[in-house]
């Protein structure tokens, strides 16, 4: 297995606070990877590290297979900060191309993929406008070409979709789809499981600062067992979360997910459910992203103890 | 050095394509020129309306303070002052336009009537008077006699002068005539001599123009406020905006602090070098312009200056450029907002402008303590060792040292800027400790 990025033991204080706290994790090349965490559970904080913004305190991170983080290794990564960052006043092409000469040198084919990204982007009639007269969706997905114009190995998104709007969240997936396609490397964060889930192929949960949980998506849905059940339905099911057998409910007012506790009949909740409730949909299978997060991090936050790992 | 000269690059084209800037580039000589030239023609302008009335108590001053005769004898006899002054002598058809009376007898009787013009009100135009000069009876005997001069304003000062001058010399023939001295000899006794002044250096040339010194000196000290005022500002915006913007991340991510700093205060320096190039360009086509007008009218105007001082000027002038606005870039990179970053900056300004009040003590003595040790202190040397270049000529080994002295200092300054920059980008608000900064400075 090859790996572009490694993350090795790293913590990093501010003041009192421990931002990151021995996080190790690493990414496979070709891999689309999913940062998860909470807001302030030192996603951002982590990017940065790898970046080369901040500097660990302790522990080490590499690159290529190297640690210095020289201009060899800078200019093959593309940076999507969460904290955007474009000059108001400039015009957005311009823009393009000092956020690409800062990597490599601007040929005529780095113009011409800079034209075609507005275009696919929809913003071809915003080249010579100036930044500031921008949206911020579009401010967004001008960032966005600035970190993958000078065809970056590996693309670092901090937080990609924050800010696009559904059609453009969509084009954004897409797009990241095929760069991966490409055999580039992505490493995304978002607290968003549902969009982790949809996309990325591996997995870090990182809460309070330390890796809870990583690896294959896959892997780590099915290291937790069929011992789920969702369900859709008409009518109040206000009462799935009483039911015996059920560990954990989550009700919406037309599904549900429900974690069963060990050695609970699936078969005994269908029953008891199809006797109030009009089902549409009755499943045993692996739990979401989302349910494994609130499993492993939401309850500790909860009661307010510290998340074990 | 890519990266470098792509931050360079981007900070010089965005400001030059500026339009306040290619306003205040195309704008700015007329402007100065419009400064320097209206408060004079304004004075002068009311200056030629002042109409004075002169009590002779003598009876026998008429012939001083005859129509026309009064503008010249009052630029021949009021000297270098009046000369300067701002329309004597360029032909104003009269400065003062005396209104003459002799009278006998009661000097308050005889002033009565004129006093109460000047301050009476309903007065037409040509009965009103700025002023009124009584000359007493005994002022031709009388060696102690005072003459009083009755005005509106106390502060009325040129007109004063003017007139007193007049009714002085006036005097002083009458005085001398009454004691038998011929009339003649009289005017070639009372010319006013003029001094000529000579620089002497160690090649032997010899070059009149201390007045001129004074001006090129107060002009390159003038100029070197520009970028202090401007530019300075401008950096210490502009790295401030980078953190503020946010695009510090991004840039940081992508190069050291030293490069991206390098070139924004590259890239600042050459916007205003190159706006002070065309100002100069301009500046230079009148002034060519106005000595030719003055070759023609048969006066050397080349005499003044040494081209030999035009290598000196473009060193110190970059020196100095580059030594202020890299005090400026520290400040920026200290600071979280612009407010912050004004605050910094302000005392080490007062202290940069101190040889600017001590300019002209410097010029008038280039080679004393005062001078030589300010013109060794990097912060101080652009103006101070480029006056006593141009005044005198100090030791070779001074300019030597004072000059790498300052480069190690732009040097110096510069690189702490940049570590501060990324160590101030690092802690995001939150101040770091000196284990920290230590760190970092190391690595970063």
């Amino acid at each position: 297995m090859d790996t572009v990025l490694d993350v090795r033991a790293v913590s990093k204080t501010f003041g009192p606070v421990r931002a990151v706290d021995g996080a190790t994790f690493s990414v496979r090349r070709g891999s689309m990877t999913g940062l998860l965490g909470r807001n302030g559970a030192g996603k951002t904080t982590t990017l940065r590290m790898i970046n080369g913004v901040f500097l660990p305190d302790s522990g080490s991170i590499s690159l290529f297979g190297s640690t210095n983080g020289g201009d060899a290794t800078r200019d093959r990564i593309g940076y999507l900060p969460e904290e955007r960052g474009l000059y108001k006043k400039m015009k957005v092409f311009e823009h393009l191309l000092f956020l690409a000469e800062v990597k490599k040198p601007v040929t005529a084919a780095v113009r011409a993929r800079a034209q075609k990204w507005l275009e696919r982007l929809e913003l071809s009639d915003k080249r010579d406008a100036k930044v500031e007269e921008l949206s911020k969706g579009n401010q967004q997905k001008v960032q966005l070409i600035g970190a993958l114009l000078h065809e970056p190995e590996l693309l670092i998104l901090d937080e990609p979709m924050s800010g696009l709007d559904p059609v453009n969240v969509v084009l954004v997936r897409r797009i990241l789809q095929e760069l991966k396609g490409e055999g580039r490397t992505i490493l995304l964060s978002t607290h968003m499981m549902a969009e982790a889930e949809r996309m990325a192929d591996d997995i870090v949960l990182i809460h309070g600062g330390r890796v809870v949980l990583s690896g294959e998506l896959g892997r780590v849905r099915a290291s937790f067992g069929k011992n789920t059940v969702h369900l859709a339905f008409e009518g109040d099911g206000g009462f799935l979360n009483a039911l015996p057998g059920v560990a954990r409910a989550t009700v919406a007012p037309n599904n549900a997910e429900l974690q069963l506790s060990e050695k609970a009949d699936p078969q005994a909740i269908l029953q008891a459910a199809a006797l109030r409730l009009k089902l549409s949909r009755f499943e045993v299978a692996e739990p979401s992203l989302e349910e494994i997060f609130i499993e492993r991090v939401g309850g500790s936050t909860l009661s307010g103890a510290e998340a074990a790992p | 050095m890519r990266k470098l000269f792509a931050v360079f690059k981007r900070e010089y084209l965005q400001t030059v394509r500026k339009k306040s800037f290619i306003l205040l580039t195309l704008l700015m000589p007329f402007l100065m020129a419009a400064v320097v030239t209206i408060p004079g023609l304004l004075i002068a302008k009311s200056f030629g309306e002042k109409r004075v009335a002169v009590l002779d108590g003598t009876g026998r001053l008429q012939e001083a303070f005859a129509p026309g005769k009064i503008a010249a004898a009052a630029v021949e006899g009021a000297g270098s002052q009046a000369r300067k002054m701002p329309g004597a002598g360029s032909g104003l058809p009269t400065l003062v336009r005396p209104e003459y009376t002799a009278f006998t007898g009661d000097p308050r009787a005889a002033a009565a009537p004129y006093l109460s013009r000047l301050t009476g009100r309903n007065l037409r135009e040509d009965r009103k008077l700025d002023g009124v000069l009584l000359i007493p009876v005994d002022a031709a005997t009388n060696a102690a006699a005072r003459l009083t001069y009755y005005s509106r304003s106390a502060t009325d000062l040129i007109g004063q002068q003017m007139i007193s001058e007049v009714a002085s010399r006036a005097l002083i023939r009458l005085r001398l005539t009454e004691r038998g001295v011929d009339p003649a000899l009289l005017e070639d006794v009372l010319r006013k001599t003029n001094v000529d002044a000579v620089q002497v250096s160690s090649t032997g040339e010899q070059k009149k123009g201390g007045e001129a010194n004074f001006i090129v000196g107060f002009v390159f000290a003038a100029l070197l406020f520009l970028p202090m005022i401007i530019y300075g500002v401008e950096i210490m915006r502009g790295i401030v905006a980078e953190k503020t913007e946010r695009i510090a991340e991004i840039l940081i991510s992508s190069m050291s602090a030293l490069q991206l700093l390098g070139g924004k205060v590259l890239g600042l320096a050459a916007v205003g070098l190159t706006q002070i190039s065309v100002w100069m360009a301009m500046g230079g086509l009148v002034a060519g312009a106005a000595s030719g007008l003055a070759l023609a009218a048969g006066m050397n105007l080349g005499q003044f200056l040494r081209p030999a001082i035009v290598p000196w000027f473009l060193i110190f002038y970059l020196l100095g450029y580059m030594i202020y606005v890299c005090v400026y870039a520290v400040g920026g990179a200290m600071a979280n907002s612009e407010k912050e970053a004004q605050q910094a900056t302000t005392p080490a300004m007062l202290v940069i402008m101190l040889p600017w009040f001590l300019l002209a003590p410097i010029i008038m003595s280039p080679d004393s303590k005062l001078a030589t040790t300010l013109s060794l202190i990097p912060l101080f040397t652009p103006i101070t060792m480029f006056v006593r270049v141009l005044v005198s000529e100090p030791p070779m080994w001074q300019v030597g040292v004072s000059i790498a002295l300052t480069i190690l200092t732009i040097y110096f300054l510069f690189w702490a800027a940049a570590k501060i920059f990324r160590v101030g980008i690092l802690s995001y608000g939150k101040r770091p400790t000196i284990p920290e900064l230590w760190r970092w400075l190391k690595v970063a």
